[in-house]
């Protein structure tokens, strides 16, 4: 009985906080605007203006690819980082995970911020250089660029990429190991073939994560990307903000919202071990 | 225990409900710093009626508000020109009775009949504080300063220049800038002229900036010289920082906002409201609104901003839907 009502309290928070407030965007994205205010009447006109508008597309499409650039290189260094702190000693990978995860705790605006104080012409990044004589002049090419978007969003998403790589490393079993060591196998070797296979999937769960979080970001994009920090978020946010075409904006958030769950559905798919053969 | 406070909370309801029954009081609904205590307690102490504020956040969520209680909570709301047309529409303003309002002859003669807040020969608001939105130059590097918005199209100040990241008061600006007669009523060729200028000027650009202190913050880290500015608190903050920068309204205008109070259709205590409206304009309250908050007042000259004249006043854009389109595009262009 008690689980029972549990349970249906349980509920009544998922339908009212996070089905209810998603149904109600799904079907906002098919009303229209005029004069102002929305006309309730079912219509499919946001998604044709979306599709013949070619500013939208290019935005759409240049986010994308934005955001796998991210993806990618945070797989890369991720791996690295999330394999070293595994090789420390049990310690050491406390300290590190602990010092990784910190950022997390802080507002998300700080960080951007913080990263615009180390890129900017007086930035920390560009004092470094001047005074190591590599540079005379402060270089503006670190900031108010794509680049700085790129590295921002790297910096900032380490974590969700670090983190669960760490954790599918740690999973595998040290009996594992060393019976590929007990059966003679090289360091490299054990490396790809057992290490990395058996990570794999921790590494595509970060990949996804940051990822999506890379494609919806608005703010990045607005703080450091100067003229050319014009994203898919930041077109969703000013239906919203500012043009009060709540309805347009929805519809653009379901675009987003279906890349986002082909791209996790296929990260589940291909992380399962049992496709990795 | 808990049924007693009960009880003691309910006489206390009771009792302030019934003061405020009685007491004369004027309810306002308003920005920031138009109900400072300087000059509401001379008002409190003079009328013997109440001042009760309540503040918004922003332009929208004030309409909201009004338009969800038909303006029942509030008796004075602090509205810009270019929204009245919205306020008319919805039926939630009154008509300002201006024989209780004798010092509306303290008015400068700029805001003696501003035609934004009159309607059918009535005039629905009482001009209170005035901005701008104009151009903030370095003097070190513009020595002979700059007297036209073009210095923010040219190729040799690429890479110093910032602007604001907003879509109403970039397509308004453009709009004078390109010399169209109204600026808030633009042909699908102006907005084409207007949306082709914009684009233009991104190749010269080092970012678009949000907020006040968005600006401000930018300027300090990178080599910007030039800013498409917010307002005259962003120079202040900018001169703060130990920048030597001149705030300025170049040659071909710019896009001034003038706030006013207007009175509620739900307003309930007249005599009040109108006393407070008159208030806000004897010779003492504007200066000091002025000195403390910065914003221009209506009724003295405000020391360092004498260009009112060369302002035009912020009115209701023909299609806000537009607009945010066109800057969209802008932004997406590359």
């Amino acid at each position: 009985m008690r689980g029972s009502v549990a349970g249906l309290a349980l509920w009544a928070v998922a339908v009212l906080l996070i089905l209810g407030p998603l149904a109600s965007f799904l079907v906002y994205g098919f009303f229209s605007v005029e004069a102002n205010d929305i006309v309730y009447e079912l219509t499919l006109a946001n998604f044709a203006d979306i599709a013949a508008n070619s500013s939208y597309l290019t935005t759409f499409f240049r986010t994308l690819r934005l955001a796998f650039e991210v993806a990618a290189t945070n797989l890369v260094l991720g791996y690295a980082v999330a394999y070293f702190i595994w090789l420390r000693s049990r310690l050491w990978q406390s300290i590190l995970i602990v010092g990784l995860a910190i950022p997390l705790l802080m507002s998300y605006i700080i960080k951007i911020y913080a990263m615009r104080g180390i890129l900017g012409t007086n930035g920390l990044l560009n004092r470094a250089l001047i005074m190591l004589g590599v540079t005379d002049e402060p270089l503006t090419v670190l900031l108010f660029n794509l680049t700085a978007v790129r590295t921002t969003l790297v910096v900032v998403l380490l974590p969700f990429m670090v983190l669960p790589i760490f954790v599918a490393l740690e999973r595998i079993s040290d009996t594992i190991l060393s019976a590929a060591k007990d059966l003679g196998a090289r360091e490299s070797h054990i490396f790809f073939r057992v290490v990395l296979p058996l990570s794999l999937p921790g590494a595509l769960v970060g990949a996804m994560f940051t990822f999506v979080l890379a494609t919806g970001d608005f703010l990045a994009p607005e703080l450091v990307g100067g003229i050319q920090g014009f994203t898919y978020g930041r077109l969703v946010f000013s239906q919203f903000g500012l043009a009060y075409n709540w309805p347009l904006g929805a519809a653009m958030s379901i675009i987003l919202m279906i890349v986002a769950l082909v791209v996790i559905s296929v990260a589940l798919r291909v992380g399962n071990p049992r496709y990795l053969k | 225990m808990i049924r007693m406070t009960g009880h003691l909370f309910a006489i206390a309801l009771l009792l302030v409900s019934g003061t405020q029954l009685l007491a004369q009081e004027v309810r306002l609904f308003s920005f920031e710093g138009y109900a400072e205590p300087e000059w509401v307690e001379p008002f409190e102490a003079e009328t013997g009626c109440k001042v009760k504020v309540a503040y918004t956040g922003s332009v929208d969520e004030m309409f909201s508000k009004m338009a969800a209680s038909k303006g029942a909570d509030y008796d004075l709301i602090s509205i810009d020109t270019s929204i009245f047309g919205r306020y008319w529409e919805q039926d939630l303003i009154l008509p300002i009775d201006l024989t209780r309002v004798p010092n509306t002859a303290n008015l400068l003669p700029a805001f003696q009949s501003v035609a934004e807040v009159m309607s059918d020969g009535e005039t629905y608001g009482v001009p209170i504080a005035w901005g701008s939105l104009g151009l903030i130059y370095d003097k070190e590097a513009f020595p002979d300063g700059v007297d036209s918005w073009e210095a923010l199209w040219s190729p040799e100040n690429a890479g110093h220049v910032l602007a604001l990241d907003d879509a109403n008061n970039n397509v308004t600006n453009a709009a004078i800038i390109l010399g169209i007669e109204d600026p808030f009523n633009l042909s699908e060729a102006d907005f084409e002229a207007v949306k082709q200028k914009l684009i233009e000027q991104k190749q010269y650009l080092i970012s678009y900036y949000a907020g006040f202190e968005g600006g401000v913050n930018i300027w300090d880290q990178s080599e910007a010289t030039l800013m498409f500015s917010m307002g005259e608190f962003q120079a202040v903050a900018l001169a703060e920082r130990g920048y030597d920068v001149v705030y300025s309204i170049p040659s071909e205008g710019g896009i001034g906002w003038l706030d006013t109070w207007a009175m509620s259709v739900g307003v309930k205590d007249k005599d009040c409201t109108h006393k407070w409206m008159n208030h806000y304009l004897n010779e003492s309250t504007g200066p000091v609104m002025t000195e403390k908050m910065g914003y221009g007042n209506t009724t003295a000259e405000s020391p360092g901003l004498d260009y009112a004249d060369s302002l035009i006043w912020l009115r209701p854009a023909e299609d806000f839907d537009m607009r945010v389109q066109v800057w969209n595009e802008v932004k997406a262009a590359q």
